[in-house]
């Protein structure tokens, strides 16, 4: 990567600083929401674009990915908004597009990932929230206007689901040698 | 804390460092320990499926994309102030020829664009007579009210501007000083002015305007004279202004 040059100002600065730490979380959480790489290049553009206008309102580092995750879960709830009535959904449970067909896809991380695509979006997102975004359920409910309680049983139900469509694998069990 | 707590605060967070939870961790005899290793396992799994590859470049086409936003945005900036500085221009440009062609179009700006014509007037000394003034302010539609100011010299039918004109000179202390009388046009109000070389001041009456002009007469023969026709016009006991 480019390093930072001198003469740039603190703001630019710190936005690509933010671009440069954060846009591999952000996309993979992008990634979760919408099972498409496509749309998920799209939403992180669109989120680092919103964030880059509103970059004076980010009071402090810690608070940089708590916040651009809760940009692009809006912004993706806007893309779903005017997609809703333009597209054909055909079937739920199976991604758009499989970013995994590629050698590292094979084994078990390729079977958690499909398990984790079949998840319901409810139990997804908070997943993808705190795995990627290291919230706690307290976070996650803050920043998705629920209580924590119901936050909590999403996250445990969605690894329980993950579990079950895991089936019988030694893996969703934890127990590899 | 109980086993079931235990299992499912694990349950929706493995990488908790609860203190409390730790704590039954290690204390518990009932499996928790080994649950909580599993536990740590199968969230290893799930990190690891959801740390997707990331497109090459992601991070430099997004700083392209905020660059050419940003640079889009100041152009759009530019073109605004731009425009701005353009309407201001425009703005004062048209109040400026507004203000202008009201000032051409003025009392003041017309009587004396009329006194070129009318220079040679001003050397006449031979007084006139009333019944010749009276004819002069009848010829315009009007009528003196009182006794017209001594030492009337001068009196025609003129045109100034648009506006039609009882044009008079009064020779007080032998300095003559020019009244354009314009019946039926009104004014705001009183006003002098100093214009082109002449002294004036324009004065609303009550059934037209009167402008009196001189060329280096004293202030108080401008008066005078104001005050003398003004009487005259409008009907009020005259005092006699001057001699030739």
């Amino acid at each position: 990567m480019a390093p930072v040059k001198k003469g740039v100002n603190p703001r630019q600065r710190q936005y690509e600083a933010m671009v440069r730490a954060l846009s591999a979380d952000l996309y993979r959480y992008a990634y979760w929401l919408s099972r498409s790489e496509a749309t998920a290049q799209d939403l992180v553009q669109e989120t680092f674009l919103r964030a880059w206008k509103n970059l004076d309102s980010l009071r402090d580092a810690e608070s940089a990915k708590p916040w651009l995750f809760t940009i692009l879960r809006r912004e993706h709830a806007r893309l779903y908004e005017r997609k809703r009535f333009e597209t054909v959904e055909l079937d739920d449970t199976v991604a758009e597009d499989a970013p995994f067909a590629s050698p590292e896809r094979s084994g078990d991380a390729a079977q958690v990932r499909d398990a984790i695509l079949r998840l319901p979006e409810k139990y997804r997102d908070p997943l993808a929230m705190q795995v990627l975004g290291g919230m706690t359920g307290d976070e996650i409910a803050e920043r998705t206007g629920q209580q924590p309680g119901a936050v909590m049983t999403q996250l445990f139900r969605a690894r329980q689901r993950l579990k079950d469509l895991l089936g019988g694998r030694a893996v969703a069990e934890g127990g590899r040698k | 804390m109980n086993c079931l707590d235990f299992r499912r605060r694990i349950g929706a967070e493995p990488r908790s460092r609860d203190p409390e939870l730790l704590a039954h961790r290690d204390a518990c005899r009932d499996g928790c320990g080994a649950f909580w290793q599993r536990a740590q396992r199968f969230e290893d799994d799930i990190e690891a499926a959801m740390a997707v590859p990331v497109p090459d470049g992601l991070a430099d086409r997004i700083l392209l994309a905020q660059a050419t936003s940003e640079r889009r945005s100041q152009v759009v900036r530019r073109r605004g102030w731009l425009a701005m500085a353009a309407s201001l221009i425009i703005a004062f440009m048209g109040a400026g020829m507004y203000w202008r062609h009201a000032d051409l179009n003025s009392l003041p700006a017309l009587a004396v664009a009329h006194m070129p014509g009318e220079l040679d007037a001003l050397d006449l000394t031979r007084p006139m007579t009333d019944a010749q003034v009276d004819a002069g302010f009848e010829g315009r539609g009007a009528r003196l009210k009182g006794p017209a100011p001594a030492g009337v010299t001068y009196v025609h039918d003129c045109w100034v501007g648009p506006y039609r004109a009882v044009h008079l000179v009064t020779r007080m202390n032998d300095e003559p000083v020019v009244a354009l009388y314009m019946p039926g046009t009104m004014t705001a109000g009183d006003s002098d002015f100093h214009r082109d070389g002449w002294d004036g001041r324009e004065m609303a009456l009550s059934g037209g305007t009167l402008v009196v002009l001189a060329q280096g007469a004293s202030r108080r023969t401008m008066d005078a004279v104001a005050r003398g026709w003004r009487d005259a016009i409008e009907g009020q006991q005259a005092p006699s202004v001057g001699r030739i």
